[in-house]
């Protein structure tokens, strides 16, 4: 399990921050004593860490500096400061990302991920499975009863969502907000024809009926 | 200073020097001056006085253009005082102590105005820095509710954040230049921000996005340049129609990019078209529709003038809308 420390001084977003790490399979390491931080760090021993910018007393930047020598860990800086200029000094001194507030619950998920991967930490699991079907990430395929299917991106994106919450509701403007690249911008006729097209190679596997309709409410596997 | 004017300010002392000279004839002539010597003293008195006019009349001229161009010279027109010429006369010292007196009040007053007005933007920036902590918390805890209320919830809590950027942004343009960065980016990179930004809006609203061309580069502040762009987006939402669907479109014209941000929205009427860029107008559609600061179009305009970004608008009523805005060529920037 991958931990993740958090700086933050508020503690409703400390304790939010760490439910919802925990959520999604991380071991959250919230730091609520803001003396010796970088010790702290370095006896934790993280994956990553969440640094927020505006603690009290004490500069984030040069607090960053410190963690460096005893942390190989990579930095995410979280900032309510926004500006061109504030960025390049995150970025220039050793931030791995910078994400302000208030920050979109996806986007944040996906900044983690994405400097986890980079960082050679374990990457995210290869496989999912659920009811029979068993899904290749990295292969883009879906498998059930020896047969395979091939997935497009968004196919993969839906199921690979849907099968992160067996048994949940998903409304269909989550799996939109799931879906939306940084560059892609799905709309709700899209995810209509994908999932129709991923209907059908579920059934041409034998698994009709995988993803049910739950009217007025969503998809639910 | 026409003569006419130089003449008339002198009236009295025309008139008191020609009474004093008729007088002086008179009495000469009682005194028995002959009438020949008398015309001869009285034409040489006339020279001269008219010399000694004419070259007062040009001295002062020169003075005033002397004393207009050093103030066409200066920057800030209320430290004129401070670099007028010295003064050659007890009297003109005394109306220059004056004037420094005013200009020094004056030159107070600005500096004490300048500076609460900094204050007031430091402390709506530290303001806004610090908001962002409980709206982060509150996006955080709103995981927690059920559905429908967390959509609803996140859809408020992204229109205070709206308002709360408009805020900032409307304090950093009263002094912009502390705050922006010209680099060189690309329109893709800066839909991406401004679309990200206003996801939760933009897929609540269901709006389809097309995007086309956008990777050209532009030299400007990404930042800025986003928030502009954010606001149209929001505009877009706000007036959509039925199915909306809202197309960014680049091109280049010649040196320079124009951004095409069109929609299908209900449009604007022709005649309130003049005005949508003014600070508080709203029109009939954000009256209609409510919500409506008539702040976000504006702010457009006023950050496009700084970036040095073209900013032209076209509506059609019923069919919809087009932004336009021409990105400024890398190496005609006066700002790099």
């Amino acid at each position: 399990m991958q931990k993740i420390m958090i700086i933050e001084d508020d503690p409703v977003i400390r304790d939010e921050l760490s439910l919802l790490l925990g959520n999604e399979g991380y071991q959250s390491l919230p730091v609520d004593v803001f003396t010796a931080v970088p010790e702290q760090v370095g006896r934790a021993g993280p994956d990553l860490i969440l640094l927020d910018l505006g603690l009290p007393g004490r500069d984030g930047f040069s607090l960053c500096a410190d963690i460096h020598k005893l942390s190989a860990a990579p930095v995410i800086f979280v900032t309510s400061r926004d500006s061109a200029l504030d960025e390049l000094r995150a970025l220039s001194l050793g931030g791995d990302d910078y994400i302000t507030k208030p920050y979109n619950i996806p986007v944040l998920l996906a900044r983690i991920r994405a400097v986890l991967r980079r960082s050679g930490g374990a990457a995210d699991p290869d496989t999912l499975e659920w009811g029979g079907l068993r899904l290749n990430l990295t292969k883009g395929a879906a498998s059930a009863g020896g047969r395979t299917a091939e997935l497009t991106r968004n196919e993969l994106k839906i199921l690979a969502y849907l099968m992160g919450r067996p048994g949940e509701i998903v409304s269909r403007e989550d799996l939109i907000d799931a879906l939306w690249d940084s560059r892609i911008y799905i709309d709700d006729n899209t995810l209509s024809v994908n999932m129709t097209r991923l209907r059908g190679k579920l059934e041409s596997l034998g698994l009709p009926g995988y993803i049910k309709t739950r009217r007025g409410m969503g998809y639910q596997l | 200073m026409t003569f006419g004017a130089f003449l008339s300010d002198r009236l009295g002392a025309l008139v008191l020097r020609t009474a004093c000279a008729a007088a002086a004839a008179a009495f000469l002539l009682a005194t028995g001056t002959s009438p020949g010597v008398l015309t001869i003293v009285l034409i040489a008195w006339l020279f001269v006085a008219a010399g000694a006019l004419a070259a007062d009349y040009f001295r002062c001229r020169a003075h005033l253009e002397e004393l207009e161009a050093i103030m066409d010279g200066l920057d800030q027109k209320h430290l004129f005082a401070e670099c007028a010429p010295k003064p050659r006369t007890a009297y003109e010292r005394r109306l220059l102590a004056l004037m420094r007196r005013s200009g020094r009040a004056m030159i107070g007053a600005v500096s004490d105005a300048q500076a609460s007005q900094r204050e007031y933007r430091e402390y709506i920036e530290s303001w806004v820095h610090e908001i962002k902590t409980p709206m982060t918390a509150a996006q955080l805890l709103c995981r927690g509710t059920e559905a429908e209320t967390r959509r609803k919830l996140s859809r408020e809590l992204a229109q205070i954040g709206n308002h709360v950027e408009r805020a900032l942004f409307y304090a950093r343009t009263e002094s912009p230049e502390k705050d922006f960065v010209i680099r060189r980016t690309t329109l893709a990179d800066i839909a991406a921000q401004a679309i990200g930004h206003h996801r939760t809006l933009l897929i609540q609203s269901g709006v389809r996005i097309e995007t086309e061309g956008l990777d050209c580069a532009v030299y400007t502040d990404e930042k800025w340049a986003a928030f502009l762009l954010g606001q149209l987006l929001q505009n877009a939402v706000r007036y959509r129609g039925a199915s909306p669907v809202l197309s960014l479109s680049a091109r280049l014209l010649g040196r320079q990019v124009q951004l095409t941000v069109s929609d299908n929205g209900i449009g604007i009427p022709a005649h309130e078209l003049p005005r949508v860029f003014d600070r508080g107008f709203t029109g009939s559609n954000g009256r209609a529709r409510g919500g409506s600061t008539g702040i976000g179009l504006y702010l457009c305009r006023r950050l496009a003038g700084f970036l040095e970004i073209d900013l032209r608008i076209k509506s059609e009523e019923g069919r919809g809308t087009a932004v336009l805005l021409t990105f400024p060529a890398g190496e005609t920037l006066s700002k790099v």
